[in-house]
């Protein structure tokens, strides 16, 4: 019963505004069974929600809006977050969860510390239930109950879309419990070596869902919009990219903080920024200023209360940092050239891209304010984000051995001589062998430079071969992170810069050649699926001996009255062979069918590069292993649990 | 009735002959990818399929072919469709500087900024060196 949900709901919002309260009073005994008793009530809110669409039980309004009987299971389970009401719950449930995690996972012998960090986490669940309750409410009952639900946009029913939604929030929600994290640091007054290094867990906790969330989004764009690309430096893509900058960050800044103390600060403020950013990005979406597949329902009130939210939570966090960021202690001394110093240019770079992509999103908005209609597109991020990013991965090898402090720069020149002798012939080639333009020579070039890079660096680290294997997971993190950036950029770069694209139109048995194959339409035929119609159109493509059939369709959802592109691909070594069937025209009485045809050159390298950084993450993640060595630098401070300030109401 | 259904599904592919000179052609590619279709939600005129991204792609390549330079295609898309047209906003007028300065801006300034506070301050006291891998195998906490 939806009823059962909404009453569930209204608990977990009362379970949230108690456990901030013990949490804001040093109560973490009780905070943390708040969180936990407020995760299994919402839990209990959520399954009904899912169950009402399981059910297909279209008294429930946003079931009929959004589901339709004849949808796969597996849709109408998706379908519960495939809307901005069902989104919104699941992003209740994701809040409430962190909180648990934290509960469980801070152990750091700070009660106030956690207690606190609870609290924050606490107020945003609360400030989260109450805009699904008073903005958004999923459990509204409609009267009459229509027959038959309206459908998911059918663009969404997809697998890889079906998990892109949760694993994005993780990613955004995550950052909320890093954003508590830096409030309850500030607020102690301590941003320090135990704060970071009881935070950088759940940063990557956030970090690595994120960064897989993207890459669905990314891939799901390739197969199923018929477009051959997968990154369009649209809006909604922009509001994710945003958070994931600051994040990566973030993910270093706070190792500076965790072994030297330094850039507390700064540490403390991109945690802020990185959960501020993820809301500017909820805003964006859903408030309907940008029209896209994201915007479900647009809404103006809906708009204005998530700025309002945005506005609360980051102006108060940012009002404490101002308030305590000066009093905070500063680390181990260090000048420009260091550890400290490469890590800062990263910090640096990374701020302003986020900053590029901001104005570059934000512009027509505030254009359009100003009576102008204009556009900002991919050619201004290639030609301001692109090149800022290369010249910070182009510093990368150079300094990652650097010490901290200080660094002994001792170049060895004859191995320089021989990887830029290398890497000019890489470019040399790209550009007069395979004709690619500059920027994708330079980028493939990178791209090695950066495996390199990660090859030396976790070499150098090991000493000796045997070692690797003993290496600590993190050091394997760093350097599958950086491998797979360097995979994804020769992956983008090549398919940027070599990608082949034609329309074609072919009656059945007609022929044309494309990127050296030759596809022949053998038949367009009708099929027929549980909720859609499609036109089959069946290719014969063949390339010397090899052999492929490729059978893209074009579907259409008589429910949401909606045609989808579903597109073949083959995939080979050298790249995919992409095929997306258009309309059907008459020309001299024969039909003929419109192929658009792509050959998107090692495609798989963009995917396989970013899983790669996500694995790096989720290694980074892993725990330290116990070594009796004395750090070279001690944590200042105590680790014992410092006097309790206020009592504990327990 | 699924034979109704389907012809309703006519979104044009338009097909059109790419340019003999592979040079043209590419140079007409990349202008395409930064003109956008005024009948779409978000896209260039190279990816959408809409009938008027068609004409639109007739018209750069005729351009091109004529000889006329990637700014003229600009310029003359612009003044025929306004400045919403182009994905890759002129740098001309307060806007344009704010829009492609201010990257680089905040760049320098924070780079300058950096450098200028760390020098004053890296000139007093000792620097320690510690590497890298110094934290490859510390036991975490001090204690």
């Amino acid at each position: 019963m939806i009823e059962t949900g909404h009453l569930a709901a209204f608990l977990a919002l009362a379970a949230s505004v108690v456990q901030t309260w013990y949490g804001l009073r040093g109560n973490r005994p009780m905070a943390a069974r708040m969180a936990l008793s407020a995760l299994c009530i919402m839990g209990i809110s959520f399954f009904f929600l899912i169950i009402s669409f399981v059910a297909s039980d279209f008294s429930v309004a946003l079931v009929a809006e959004n589901s339709h009987t004849l949808k796969p299971l597996m849709y109408k389970i998706a379908g519960t977050w495939g809307n901005h009401e069902g989104s919104m719950a699941l992003w209740c449930l994701v809040v409430i969860g962190f909180s648990v995690f934290g509960a469980i996972r801070l152990q750091t012998g700070r009660t106030r510390f956690e207690a606190v960090a609870l609290g924050i986490q606490g107020a945003i669940a609360t400030g989260s239930l109450a805009y699904l309750l008073f903005a958004s409410n999923p459990f509204l009952r409609l009267d009459p109950a229509p027959l038959q639900g309206a459908g998911l946009n059918p663009l969404l029913q997809d697998p890889a879309l079906a998990i892109h939604p949760p694993m994005l929030y993780l990613g955004y929600v995550g950052f909320s419990f890093v954003f508590a994290l830096a409030a309850a640091g500030l607020i102690e007054g301590r941003i320090d070596r135990h704060w970071a290094r009881a935070t950088r867990g759940f940063v990557l906790a956030a970090w690595v869902p994120l960064t897989v969330g993207i890459a669905l989004g990314a891939y799901w764009a390739y197969y199923e919009l018929g477009w051959g690309g997968w990154w369009f430096w649209d809006p909604v893509e922009n509001a994710s990219l945003m958070p994931w900058l600051l994040g990566s960050a973030l993910l270093h800044s706070i190792i500076v903080t965790e072994k030297r103390g330094s850039f507390a600060a700064w540490t403390a403020l991109l945690a802020v920024l990185a959960f501020c950013f993820s809301l500017l990005g909820a805003f964006l979406v859903r408030s309907g200023v940008l029209t896209s597949v994201h915007a479900f329902a647009v809404d103006p009130l809906r708009g204005s209360l998530l700025l309002a939210g945005l506005l609360a939570y980051g102006g108060a966090a940012l009002g404490l940092f101002a308030w305590r960021a000066p009093s905070l202690r500063s680390g181990a001394a260090w000048g420009l050239m260091s550890r400290e110093g490469a890590l800062m240019l990263n910090n640096l770079v990374l701020a302003v891209a986020t900053v590029t992509v901001l104005i570059g999103t934000l512009f027509p908005l505030l254009a359009e304010v100003t009576g102008r209609q204009m556009s900002v597109g991919a050619p201004y991020f290639n030609l301001t984000f692109s090149p800022l990013m290369a010249a910070l991965l182009v510093v990368l090898p150079l300094v990652q051995s650097w010490s901290w402090g200080k660094a002994s720069i001792s170049p060895n020149w004859k191995l320089a001589a021989i990887v830029g002798a290398l890497l000019g012939a890489t470019i040399l080639a790209a550009l007069f062998v395979f004709k690619l333009p500059f920027g994708a020579a330079f980028g493939l070039a990178l791209g090695l430079w950066l495996l390199f890079g990660a090859g030396r660096e976790v070499f150098r680290r090991a000493m000796v071969p045997s070692r690797l294997l003993s290496l600590p997971a993190r050091v394997w993190g760093m350097t599958f992170a950086h491998a797979g950036l360097g995979l994804f950029i020769i992956g983008a770069v090549i398919e940027t810069g070599a990608s082949y694209e034609r329309t074609i139109a072919l009656a059945e048995g007609d022929s044309a050649e494309i990127a050296g194959w030759t596809l022949t339409l053998d038949a367009v035929r009708s099929g027929e699926g549980p909720n859609w119609y499609s036109d089959e159109g069946t290719l014969l493509a063949k390339s010397g001996s090899k052999e492929a059939v490729l059978t893209p369709s074009k579907r259409y959802y008589p429910a949401a009255r909606m045609p989808t592109t579903e597109t073949a691909i083959m995939k080979s070594l050298r790249g995919d062979l992409y095929a997306a069937l258009g309309d059907r025209r008459v020309v001299d009485g024969r039909t003929l069918w419109t192929f658009r045809v792509y050959f998107n050159p090692m495609i798989d390298f963009v995917f396989f590069g970013v899983a790669l950084m996500a694995l790096g993450g989720g290694l980074a993640m892993m725990p330290m292993r116990k070594r009796k060595t004395e750090a070279k630098v001690p944590i200042e401070g105590p680790a014992t649990p410092e006097p309790q300030r206020t009592k504990v109401i327990a | 009735m699924k034979e109704l259904f389907l012809s309703l599904l006519s979104f044009a592919l338009a097909v059109e002959e790419p340019l003999v000179d592979t040079a043209a052609e590419a140079r007409a590619q990349k202008l395409m990818q930064e003109i956008r279709c005024v009948a779409c939600e978000n896209e260039p005129i190279s990816q959408s399929a809409a009938e008027i991204a068609g004409t639109m792609r007739v018209k750069v390549r005729e351009m091109v072919s004529e000889g006329a330079s990637d700014a003229e295609v600009r310029a003359w898309f612009e003044s025929r469709y306004g400045e919403f047209v182009l994905f890759r906003p002129p740098a001309r007028g307060v806007s344009g500087l704010v829009l492609w300065g201010l990257p680089f801006g905040i760049l320098l300034i924070g780079a300058s900024g950096i450098y200028l506070a760390r020098r004053q301050r890296s000139g007093s006291g000792e620097v320690e060196a510690v590497s890298a891998e110094t934290f490859d195998h510390d036991n975490g906490t001090a204690s």
